[in-house]
C-alpha cells in the first residue's frame, strides 16, 4: 500500500561501519586557596561558554531550618547584591547576552549561567557578587514569597506534581527527601532572616564547586576564576544529620483524589541505589531495559501494542543519600488495572528469566551509545561533568563508563532485577478521579485515598 | 562578526533537498528529514490529522516493519523523534557516526514505502488520545494559548482549526486517508534531508544519492492558501479553566511577514517585551506592578513558520484583580513603547542577547539531539526559501535595528483593532461567584 514502484529498492538494513573514537575533552582541575574547588573543560561548538556554581546542600540540609528554605535562598539571591538592585541584574546579564538561573533541589543549591565567551569575566564578576554579597532586599523577598504562595497552589493542580510528592512521602517519610514543596502555611512563615542564615551557611566557597564547559583557553580562564573568586571565604557548614526514610515493606495503593480527571497519572516505585553504589550502572541499564527507552518492554507493551498511555517511562532517581526507582504512565480512565497488570508484568519477567543476549545487546548499545550524545553540546559536556564531580565519581568516570555497559550479561541483569525490583513491595500511587480509579486500584493492595492537599479520606 | 558555518546543499533529480553540515567536535550525527506539510494543510473533517500522521510514521515501512525503526536506531545508540508544526512536520534522529547509513536507509524506506494497517492506525489513534489529555484536557492551563488562541484570531480554517484534533476527527480517519495524505504531502520533491556533523560533506551528498536517489518524485502538492481576511477590530473569547486556581489571559498580534525590515524589528522588539526577567511585560506586570504571577511569551520559532503567526502574551494574574485591570497594565506597557519607543542603551543589550540566544540555537539540543536548532534552521529556509545559507547572514537584519525602527513596528503592528485575547477563567471561581 501507499508504495511508490522503484527500480531498484535496497532490502537489507545497512550494516554499522567501524566505530570512531570517542574522546572526551581534558580536564582542568583546581581548589583555589579559599577552598573553591573548579572543573573546566574546553568545548568549541559556539563562541559561548556554559557554567554551574554549585553549593553542595539544599533543602534536606535547610529541612530542619524550614520546607523549601533552599529553594526560596536562591530565588532571592538574584534579586540584589549589595552592590547592584533587581532591575540592574537583569539588565547587566542581558547586555553581557547571558542567561542565568538560581534554584535549589533536594542536595545543592546552584547559580547557573551562559554567555559569550568574549564576556566572561564581566559575567563571572556578577555570579560570585550573588554568591558572596546577595543583599536580599526586604521588598523583593516579600514579593517572591507571595509569589510563590501562588506556585505552591498551583502546583497542587498538576498531576504529575501531585503524584511525584505522594510516591516520595510514602518512601521518605520523616527523611527530608519526602518533602518536594512547601505547603502555603509553611511558605507563609518564611522570614527573610532565615534566608540570610542559610545564605551564610550555604554560600560559602569551601561548600562550593565551579564548573564551566565552553570557548575558551582552560589556563586563562583559572587565572580569571582565581581573580575573580580569590577574596570568597567561609568554611563548609555543619548539617544536623537527617532521620531514616520510611522504606516501606509491602504493596500498597495510595490513591490521590482529583475530581472530573480524566485520566489516571499512575506513578509506581521503590527504594534504590546511589550513583555511589558498586550496582549503579547494572540498575541503570537493567532500567534502560525495562523502561527507560523508547524501544523497551515496558513502553512496547503499553504503547505499541495496547495503546494505553503515550508516554509510559521508568527512571531512577538518584539522590545523594538514597534514590528511588519509579515508573510512571498517564493512562485512559477504564485501563488503570490493565495498566498496572502489565506494568507488574513485566517486572515480574525480568526477576524470572534471563533477557535473550540479542535483547541485550541492542540495551546495551543505547545505553553506551547515547551517552556518547552528551559529548556534543557544551550543556552536555556541563551535565557529565557534573554528574562526576557532585558525586565524588572516580576522575575516568566518563571515559570507563562505557565499557563498563559493554561489559554486562544477562546474569548481571537477572540479579540486579532480584534484587531492586521487588514487584511485592512496590507502592502504588494514582492520581485521578477517586469513582473511576479505586474499584480498579484495589485490586493491588490495601487502599489510601488523599485529597489534593494532602488530606487522608478513609 | 559573520558566521561561517559550513554547508554543502544539493537537489536530487527526484526534487530532494539535501544539505549537509559536517563538524567533527564528537563522532555523531543528526540527520532529519522535514516535509513541507503541517497542521494548516490537513484536510477539512480530519483536524488533528498531519501529527496523527506523524505517528504513523513510526509504525512502519516497506522493508522495516512495526518497530524495527525505533529498534534499529536505539539498538544503534541513538534517539529520534519526530513533531507537527504549523507548516512542516520533522523526523529525526542523533546516532554515533557508524550509523550514518542505516538511519538514511531507514527514512529512505518510509519515504519510499510506509506500510501500514487499521490495526496500527487504531493503536495510535489511543495513542494520540491520551497525548491530548496528559498535555491538554487533563492539565491546567493545557492547550493555553496555542490551541485556545488561533480559533478566536484567525478567519481562515488552515489558521483556526483545532490542531491537536477533535477526537470524533480523530475516529473518523482512515486508512485511505493516511494513504491519500502520504501519496501527496510524503514525496521527495516536497522533502530535505539534513546530515549534520560527523560526516564530510561529499560523502554525505553521495549517501543521500544512494538512499533516496531512486525514489520517484510525486505531482506537485496542492498547497492551502493560508491568508487572513484584513483584520479590523478587536476579537476576544472565552475558555473555561478546569484545573488551574488563577485566572489567565494571552493577547496575540499577528507579526510582519518574515523576511521583511519590520519583522527583524519585531524579533526586537519582542525580546524587548518578552525577554525574561528584564522584559518590559515581567517588569511591569510581576515585579513592579505585582498584578501577575507569571508572564511570559513571544514570536515562537520566528524562523520557522511560512503563514500567519502571532506574538502572544501569557499571562497568569492573582485573582484579586480583574481581567480588565490586569489588561489595563499590559496596555500601558505597550503604549510607553509606542509613544516613547525605546533607549539606545536597551537597543544594545537586546541585540547582544539577541545575537548570543542565536549561537544557542544553533547548537541547540532538543531531547539531548545536538545541533536541533541548526537543522531547524537550514530545513526552514531550505523549504521555504530555497537558501540555506542564510543561517550564516539572517543575523545581519536583526543586528541591524534601529531605535526608530522598533518604534515604527509598535505603533504599525500593535494595534487593538489587530489583536485577539483569550480569557481562561476558572471554573472553581466561577462556582464561587455564583454560589
Amino acid at each position: 500500500m501507499a508504495t511508490r514502484p522503484a527500480a531498484e529498492i535496497p532490502t537489507a538494513v545497512p550494516p554499522l561501519s567501524l566505530e570512531r573514537q570517542v574522546t572526551w575533552p581534558r580536564r582542568t582541575r583546581a581548589r583555589l586557596a579559599n577552598g573553591l574547588e573548579v572543573v573546566l573543560a574546553e568545548s568549541h561548538t559556539i563562541p559561548k561558554f556554559h557554567g554551574e556554581l554549585f553549593l553542595r546542600s539544599g533543602n534536606a540540609a535547610a529541612a530542619y531550618r524550614g520546607t523549601g528554605l533552599a529553594e526560596m535562598t536562591a530565588t532571592v539571591v538574584r534579586t540584589g547584591t549589595v552592590k547592584r538592585p533587581s532591575r540592574q541584574i537583569e539588565e547587566d546579564l542581558r547586555r553581557l547576552g547571558a542567561d542565568l538561573s538560581s534554584h535549589a533541589g533536594a542536595d545543592n543549591s546552584a547559580i547557573a549561567f551562559a554567555g559569550l565567551s568574549e564576556l566572561a569575566e564581566p559575567l563571572l564578576a556578577l555570579v560570585n557578587e550573588l554568591a558572596r554579597e546577595a543583599a536580599f532586599p526586604e521588598a523583593e523577598f516579600e514579593r517572591e514569597r507571595r509569589q510563590k504562595l501562588e506556585e505552591v497552589k498551583l502546583d497542587r493542580t498538576q498531576p504529575g506534581f501531585l503524584a511525584g510528592e505522594r510516591l516520595r512521602k510514602v518512601l521518605f517519610g520523616v527523611h527530608p527527601y519526602a518533602q518536594v514543596a512547601p505547603t502555603e502555611e509553611q511558605v507563609a512563615a518564611y522570614k527573610r532572616a532565615d534566608l540570610l542564615s542559610v545564605y551564610r551557611d550555604f554560600y560559602t566557597p569551601e561548600n562550593a564547586l565551579l564548573l564551566m564547559v565552553g570557548d575558551f583557553d582552560s589556563a586563562a580562564m583559572l587565572k580569571t576564576i582565581e581573580n575573580v573568586f580569590g577574596a570568597w571565604s567561609g568554611s563548609k557548614p555543619t548539617v544536623p544529620p537527617s532521620p531514616e526514610p520510611a522504606k516501606p515493606r509491602g504493596r500498597r495503593v495510595h490513591l490521590v483524589h482529583v475530581p472530573g480527571a480524566v485520566q489516571a497519572q499512575i506513578l509506581v516505585g521503590c527504594h534504590a541505589i546511589t550513583r555511589r553504589h558498586p550496582d549503579w550502572i547494572k540498575l541503570g541499564l537493567t532500567n534502560s531495559l525495562y523502561g527507560g527507552a523508547f524501544n523497551s518492554r515496558l513502553v512496547m507493551n503499553i504503547r505499541e501494542d495496547k495503546g494505553y498511555t503515550y508516554s509510559p517511562r521508568s527512571g531512577v532517581n538518584p539522590l545523594r543519600q538514597y534514590s528511588y526507582f519509579s515508573i510512571s504512565a498517564a493512562v485512559r480512565n477504564d485501563v488503570v488495572a490493565a495498566s498496572l497488570t502489565e506494568i507488574f508484568y513485566e517486572l515480574d519477567k525480568l526477576r524470572a528469566l534471563p533477557v535473550p543476549e540479542p535483547e541485550l545487546a541492542d540495551a546495551r548499545n543505547y545505553v553506551s551509545g547515547v551517552f556518547s550524545l552528551g559529548l556534543a553540546t557544551q550543556g552536555g559536556l556541563l551535565a557529565q561533568l557534573s554528574t562526576v564531580a557532585l558525586n565524588e565519581l572516580p576522575d575516568d568516570y566518563l571515559e570507563t563508563y562505557r565499557d563498563k555497559v559493554r561489559a554486562l550479561t544477562p546474569d548481571d541483569l537477572l540479579s540486579t532485577a532480584r534484587k531492586y525490583l521487588d514487584s511485592a513491595n512496590m507502592q502504588i500511587v494514582v492520581v485521578g478521579d477517586r469513582t473511576q480509579m479505586e474499584p480498579q486500584a484495589a485490586l493491588f493492595g490495601d487502599l489510601d485515598v488523599y485529597d489534593a492537599h494532602g488530606k487522608h479520606f478513609s | 562578526m559573520h558566521l561561517k558555518i559550513s554547508i554543502e546543499s544539493a537537489t536530487l533529480a527526484n526534487g530532494l533537498k539535501v544539505v549537509v553540515a559536517p563538524d567533527t567536535t564528537a563522532p555523531v550525527v543528526t540527520v532529519g528529514v522535514y516535509y513541507k506539510i503541517g497542521f494548516r494543510l490537513e484536510p477539512r473533517g480530519r483536524s488533528g490529522f498531519a501529527h496523527l500522521f506523524e505517528h504513523m510514521m513510526f509504525q512502519g515501512s516497506a522493508n522495516a516493519p512495526k518497530m524495527q525503526h525505533i529498534k534499529l536506531i536505539n539498538s544503534s545508540g541513538g534517539t529520534l523523534n519526530g513533531s507537527t508544526h504549523y507548516d512542516v512536520t520533522n523526523y529525526f534522529e542523533s546516532v554515533p557516526s557508524n550509523a550514518l547509513e542505516r538511519v538514511l536507509w531507514l527514512e529512505a524506506d518510509r519515504m519510499r514505502a510506509l506500510k501500514v494497517d487499521d490495526e496500527n492506525l487504531r493503536n495510535q489513534r489511543d495513542v494520540v488520545k491520551e497525548e491530548v489529555r496528559v498535555n491538554v484536557l487533563n492539565q491546567p492551563y493545557g492547550g493555553f494559548p496555542w490551541l485556545d488562541l488561533p480559533p478566536i484570531a484567525f478567519r481562515n480554517w488552515a489558521n483556526a482549526h483545532n490542531f491537536y484534533g477533535d477526537f470524533g476527527d480523530l475516529d473518523a480517519a482512515s486508512l485511505a486517508d493516511v494513504q491519500s495524505f502520504f501519496k501527496t504531502y510524503y514525496a521527495p520533491n516536497n522533502a530535505v534531508l539534513l546530515i549534520l556533523g560527523d560526516v564530510k560533506a561529499d560523502e554525505g551528498l553521495a549517501l543521500a544519492r544512494k538512499y533516496f536517489g531512486d525514489i520517484p518524485a510525486g505531482a506537485a502538492p496542492p498547497f492551502a492558501d493560508p491568508r487572513e481576511p484584513e483584520q479590523s477590530e478587536e476579537r476576544r473569547g472565552e475558555v473555561e479553566e478546569k484545573f488551574g486556581t488563577l485566572p489567565a489571559m494571552a493577547i496575540g498580534y499577528t507579526v510582519p511577514p518574515r523576511r521583511t525590515t519590520d519583522w527583524c524589528a519585531m524579533a526586537l522588539l519582542d525580546q524587548a517585551l518578552h525577554g525574561g526577567r528584564a522584559g518590559r511585560m515581567y517588569r511591569h506586570l510581576v515585579l513592579e506592578k505585582q498584578v501577575a504571577v507569571e508572564v511570559d511569551g513571544g514570536i515562537e520559532d520566528i524562523f520557522g513558520y511560512n503563514g500567519p503567526t502571532q506574538m502572544v502574551t501569557k499571562i497568569l494574574h492573582k485573582p484579586e484583580y480583574s481581567s480588565d485591570a490586569t489588561l489595563g497594565e499590559f496596555d500601558s506597557v505597550m503604549r510607553e513603547v509606542q509613544q516613547n519607543g525605546i533607549t539606545q542603551d536597551e537597543l544594545d543589550q537586546l541585540t547582544v542577547k539577541f545575537r548570543s540566544d542565536y549561537y544557542s540555537t544553533l547548537e541547540g539540543s532538543h531531547g539531548g539531539m545536538p545541533r536541533y536548532g541548526l537543522m531547524h534552521l537550514l530545513a526552514c529556509f531550505s523549504l521555504f526559501d530555497n537558501e540555506p545559507q542564510l543561517v550564516n547572514t539572517v543575523l545581519d537584519g536583526f543586528l541591524a535595528v534601529k531605535r526608530e525602527d522598533i518604534q515604527s513596528v509598535a505603533k504599525k503592528y500593535l494595534r487593538n483593532d489587530k489583536r485577539a485575547i483569550v480569557f481562561r477563567r476558572p471554573a472553581s471561581a466561577q462556582a464561587q461567584e455564583a454560589a
